[in-house]
């Protein structure tokens, strides 16, 4: 027992004084931010400046043009170019839409085409030279009958048709522009559709399983959920890598012969599993007060200063959420560890282990994208059966929780089949390692191991 | 110091152990005492099985079939803090503290924090290496890194101290610093097993040796006994004269040229008291005429070629 502390007390102290832990602390909820919404934001920004678009009007009369023309170039709020996870975390719709609409870069310059005369043939190869000298980007063909076919089809033609986002705000805009148009060709007065097809705003509210209302939904409810998958999946990927480090040095430097010389290598290697778990623990527990003084002090001391807060809402997360957090992500961490150091056993350098452990980053990596079916139904069998694998279970498990919390009987299997799991891996890991820590100068191989299994 | 053990009781007593891994067999049929303070050399070639011997004395590794008894007792893990082993695969961490470093080496064999304190800094001293105490591994030469690893081993004044291949890489000066501490801790009443393949050394510093070879005990005995059970009849000579006498194979059956003299072996049923009569009244004109003791290490290479 005492040699059991020892071994977590070196871990531990040694790991919290080095650099990389302080910096990976601070710099940690920043790359947290960067790795989740700025994806997000990239995919929405168009760098390079306005899209050029011609329009070929074949209406008796160029009678859309202007129509298209003015919603094209108008910025409002109708604009269903919503940007996912970077937009929702702006709580306040109307601020959204603004933001959006700066950011998705969604600016044209548009230009009439006179046919005056000439057929839509010739017209589109001067348009399409056009196109060649970069003097435009794409153009729109409206056939003569668009405002009473309603079966009839607007071409586009583009140089980079694959950019979706801008397609689809055309298409988007142009349909807007084309329905307003037939209802004027119906006789409809203008101000009235204005007024007829404002958006409607849809404000949810949460119910809870004891049916009580919660308060207005965000949006940011999911963000966090997302936020803690994450966090579930790159604190064991990176303390899990930390485990790894630290059995191949033990073994490249051959100091594991006179550890085994004074402890049992079972004791050894729990002892260092649990001296890094702390080291993660801390680091995770130096976020959460952070995240606390944020949301208790950070956003009234904003207010007060003046600061527009607005509709920010940090979540509230129930105090049972941490608890649950706390044992989904050491069930977590014991899992994937434990494979780290089976791998660590058997590999000479930490090149070698960091292959071997591929297979190990894609379970994890497939446990974070099972989160988004999760959290869109967190009670359908699925989300029931994934919840249940143990490889999956600290990230999906938890999304659950966060975001539909299951009945009680569903948490505490899940624990239970991942502990069984931790048991079996540690067996089997601590008989892999007390062999294969003392075999030096080349990767172990798998009947290699499997007789060291059966020997120990 | 141990109180039951007398000079002469076993401390290590190995039982007809055999080691198998898979089909290659690394220690087979093994047996030998090793006695309370005295020096025991375990030596052998590369691959002999010297250090899976030694991973089974200090427990890392359990024989498939025999016995080990230490001081008395069927090993348990809780021998283990009543050894000493600097193994020949060493090492330490490279970025840990060296005084942080012998402390947790310390604590590992169950010595109290604070006592541990006092003897890290007494053995740094020892060793010349008091100002190297708050660096970090990396920072020092190879040789210093050697006397370090010598410290976790003797840290926790083991009653049993096992050291493999101990002073390969150091330099003379610290080879001598070394080896005084050892024969300080014998005639402490410790005992020290000592493997090498480097014979000068371990016929300077052993009192008993056992020569493995391919797995098996090739000899074993008192650094005396096994010379005398080796006592073939060599002679070293310089002189000038006497060619016929050397060249006569009844007398002589090899003879070796070095650059200060000869080296002749005598025939079988020639006396070295025979060969100097003959010398004499040949007429040559000795310089030097003496019994040359056979070396460890050409015990070691005959029982080791033999086995080829």
């Amino acid at each position: 027992m005492r040699k059991l502390l020892a071994v977590i007390k070196r871990e531990y102290v040694q790991r919290v004084r080095t650099k990389f832990f302080v910096i990976m602390t601070v710099l940690g909820p920043l790359m947290l931010v960067i790795f989740t919404i700025v994806p997000g934001l990239l995919f929405s920004i168009k760098v390079g400046g306005d899209t050029r678009i011609a329009i070929v009007d074949q209406t008796d009369g160029v009678r859309v043009y202007e129509s298209i023309k003015r919603s094209l170039l108008r910025k409002d709020r109708g604009d269903e170019n919503d940007t996912g996870v970077a937009g929702s975390l702006n709580a306040n719709t109307t601020d959204r839409a603004a933001q959006v609409g700066k950011t998705s870069g969604g600016s044209f310059q548009v230009e009439q085409v006179n046919a005056a005369g000439r057929s839509l043939d010739d017209v589109r190869r001067e348009l399409n030279d056009r196109i060649g000298r970069d003097e435009l980007d794409g153009y729109l063909v409206l056939p003569p009958d668009i405002l009473r076919n309603s079966e009839s089809k607007t071409s586009y033609y583009g140089r980079n048709v694959g950019d979706v986002i801008t397609r689809g705000q055309i298409e988007d805009r142009l349909n807007r522009a084309i329905r307003r148009e037939r209802l004027v060709a119906q006789g409809v007065r203008e101000q009235d559709i204005e007024d007829l097809s404002k958006q409607v705003d849809l404000v949810a509210y949460s119910v809870n399983e004891k049916g009580q209302e919660g308060a207005k939904d965000t949006g940011a409810g999911f963000v966090m959920v997302f936020v803690i998958a994450f966090l579930i999946y790159i604190s064991v990927l990176m303390y899990g890598q930390v485990v790894l480090g630290a059995i191949v040095e033990e073994k490249e430097t051959r100091i594991a012969e006179i550890l085994f010389s004074s402890l049992r290598s079972s004791t050894l290697m729990v002892g260092k599993l649990i001296g890094v778990s702390l080291v993660a623990l801390t680091q995770l527990g130096i976020w959460t007060l952070a995240f606390a003084m944020l949301s208790l002090y950070g956003i009234g001391m904003l207010a007060s200063q003046g600061v527009n807060v607005g509709d920010v809402v940090i979540p509230q997360l129930p105090g049972s959420f941490f608890v649950y957090f706390f044992l989904f992500f050491v069930l977590g961490y014991f899992i994937y560890a434990s494979i780290y150091v089976l791998i660590g056993s058997m590999v000479t350098t930490a090149q070698e282990g960091g292959q071997l452990a591929m297979p190990v980053v894609f379970l994890l990596v497939a446990g974070l994208y099972m989160a988004f079916p999760v959290i869109r139904a967190p009670n359908s069998s699925f989300a029931f059966w994934v919840s249940m694998l143990p490889f999956f279970a600290p990230i999906t498990m938890i999304v659950r929780i966060v975001s539909q919390t299951p009945p009680l009987w569903q948490i505490v299997l899940s624990l239970a089949i991942g502990a069984g799991t931790v048991v079996l891996l540690l067996w089997l890991a601590s008989r892999i390692y007390r062999v294969g820590m003392l075999m030096y100068g080349k990767r172990a191989t798998i009947p290699e191991v499997m007789r060291w299994v059966r020997q120990s | 110091m141990q109180g039951e053990m007398t000079n002469n009781s076993a401390t290590v007593v190995i039982d007809h152990i055999t080691k198998r891994f898979g089909d290659f067999t690394a220690v087979n049929d093994l047996s030998l005492a090793v006695h309370g303070g005295r020096i025991f050399g375990l030596i052998g070639p590369n691959g002999a099985g010297k250090t899976t011997t030694i991973r089974m004395i200090v427990n890392i590794t359990a024989p498939d079939s025999g016995r080990i008894t230490l001081f008395g007792q069927q090993i348990t893990p809780e021998l283990q803090d009543r050894i000493g082993y600097l193994p020949e695969e060493r090492g330490l961490y490279k970025k840990m503290k060296v005084g942080d470093q012998l402390k947790f080496f310390a604590e590992l064999k169950s010595v109290g924090a604070k006592e541990a304190e006092k003897r890290v800094d007494r053995w740094l001293e020892r060793l010349k290496l008091t100002e190297w105490k708050g660096k970090k591994s990396n920072d020092l030469s190879k040789g210093m890194q050697q006397k370090i690893q010598f410290i976790t081993a003797v840290i926790h004044e083991p009653d049993l101290l096992i050291l493999d291949e101990p002073f390969s890489g150091l330099d003379p000066v610290n080879v001598e610093l070394l080896k005084e501490i050892v024969l300080d801790l014998k005639s402490s009443g410790k005992t020290i097993i000592f493997s090498t393949h480097q014979m000068e050394v371990a016929e300077k510093i052993c009192d008993d040796i056992c020569l493995i070879n391919r797995s098996r005990k090739v000899l074993e005995g008192s650094i005396r006994e096994v010379k005398r059970g080796f006592g073939r009849n060599a002679v070293g000579l310089r002189l000038t004269g006497g060619e016929e006498v050397l060249t006569d194979q009844s007398l002589i059956s090899t003879v070796a040229r070095h650059s200060d003299g000869l080296e002749v072996l005598l025939a079988a049923g020639t006396s070295a008291q025979q060969l100097l009569s003959r010398l004499v009244s040949s007429g040559a004109s000795i310089e030097k005429f003496e019994m040359i003791e056979p070396s460890l290490h050409d015990i070691f290479i005959q029982k080791v070629t033999e086995a080829v």
